[in-house]
Parts: C-alpha cells; sequence; structure tokens
C-alpha cells in the first residue's frame, strides 16, 4: 500500500502559545478524558447487574474525598468541553477570529469552566 | 458531497447534539454518583434518564470516533496502521453503547 505524502500536522512545541492554543489543546486532552470517564461509567452501570451487595465497595469508593474529587474534576472537564464546544460551534458560523476575539472567547471558556463546575455543584 | 465534508458536518451536528445532553448527564451524575444502590438503578432503568442517557451514549461514541479519527489523520501517515486504528475505534464505538443500553434496558428496580 503507498503511504499518503500529504503532510503531518507538526508537533505542538513549534507553536507560540496563545489563550487559542491552550484552549484547543485542553479541548483534545479534556475531550479523551471524558471519553475514558464514559468508559469508565459504562462498566459501573454494568456492575449494577452483580447485585446490590457487590455494589457496596463502589459506593464506599464513591463516597470518599477521592470519589468526590474524581466527579469535580470530571464536572470540569464536561463543563470546558460543553463551553469549547459552543465557541468551536460559534466559530463554525464564521464569527470571531478577530485576535482579540479569539482570545477573549478563550479566556470565557476557561475562567466559565470554573464556574459552571461552581454552578452544577450548587444546583 | 465529499466525505471529509460529511464527516465535518456529521462531527458539528453531533457536537450541537451533544451540548444539551452532556448538561443534563453532568448534573445527574453530580446527583447520583454517592447515592445508594436502589437510586443508582432508579434513575438508569426510568423514564426520562433511561432514554436521555442512551442518547448521551450513543453521541458521545459516534462524537469521539470522529474526533479521535481526525487525530489519527494528523498524526499517523502510515495508511495500513491508520485504518487498522480507525477500524478497532470504530468497533469500539459501536459496541460500548450497544452493550451498556442493553444492559440499561435489562436492569430492574
Amino acid at each position: 500500500m503507498i503511504d499518503n505524502k500529504n503532510p503531518l500536522s507538526p508537533h505542538i512545541q513549534i507553536y507560540r502559545w496563545h489563550i487559542s492554543s491552550l484552549v484547543s489543546i485542553t479541548h483534545r486532552i479534556t475531550g479523551i478524558i471524558n471519553i475514558v470517564a464514559i468508559t469508565i461509567i459504562c462498566f459501573w452501570i454494568t456492575f449494577l447487574l452483580l447485585g446490590e451487595s457487590n455494589y457496596e465497595v463502589i459506593k464506599i469508593f464513591l463516597q470518599s474525598i477521592f470519589g468526590k474529587f474524581i466527579i469535580l474534576s470530571l464536572s470540569w472537564s464536561f463543563g470546558f468541553q460543553i463551553l469549547s464546544e459552543i465557541r468551536h460551534l460559534i466559530m463554525d458560523l464564521g464569527y470571531g477570529f478577530e485576535p482579540r476575539m479569539t482570545n477573549l472567547t478563550g479566556l470565557l471558556v476557561i475562567f466559565g469552566s470554573f464556574i459552571l463546575t461552581i454552578l452544577i455543584y450548587l444546583i | 458531497m465529499n466525505s471529509s465534508t460529511k464527516k465535518w458536518l456529521f462531527l458539528k451536528v453531533s457536537s450541537f447534539l451533544l451540548i444539551p445532553l452532556m448538561i443534563w448527564f453532568i448534573f445527574n451524575l453530580v446527583s447520583v454518583f454517592d447515592k445508594d444502590y436502589v437510586e443508582i438503578v432508579s434513575f438508569f432503568s426510568k423514564q426520562p434518564s433511561k432514554f436521555l442517557f442512551s442518547l448521551f451514549l450513543i453521541f458521545s461514541y459516534f462524537f469521539s470516533a470522529l474526533s479521535i479519527s481526525e487525530v489519527f489523520e494528523d498524526y499517523i501517515q502510515n495508511k495500513k496502521i491508520k485504518n487498522a486504528a480507525n477500524k478497532v475505534l470504530n468497533i469500539f464505538a459501536i459496541m460500548m453503547p450497544l452493550l451498556t443500553i442493553i444492559i440499561i434496558f435489562n436492569l430492574k428496580t
């Protein structure tokens, strides 16, 4: 089979860091974290089939500080993904490409994800 | 319409649909994760959460498979390896939600 001669994306080290690149790389990382978390949740649901007595171990883990910390981190990760996805969709419509606007929306995604995490816990 | 345009459109439509589902999911996850067995089974086996969670799983894996295949496109040059990676990814993205949905529909309170 002939290899594709199209150029690959250059590695991220060659770019100068700015808010958009930080949001972009965090978007990819949170995307991977979220799908891994969803897969673990699928296994968690599978565990429910084993009955109440076998579920105790998972319940103790989820009620521990570490379990609560994981759920809190996951709330931030999902919050970031939601806001970043909205930013992407707005950009797909052709808005927000000016450097000042990309910086502003990038900052909104970063700080907004923390505010959204707090809201998720308060509501 | 070529396949790249189709893929981009699927990515955008699934992303748009996933936003409300993600909001619904994360709010509910935070409220049920540390509850008793009976309450968690009841959450996953009753409507509308059974239906919404199934939709959430389908769109999440569909969107992830499309996004990860873009990463493969960016960083894997060898076509054989790229095709194999995409096949494994697609099988995983179909099997995981399918099996979980079957389990959810068989959960009894």
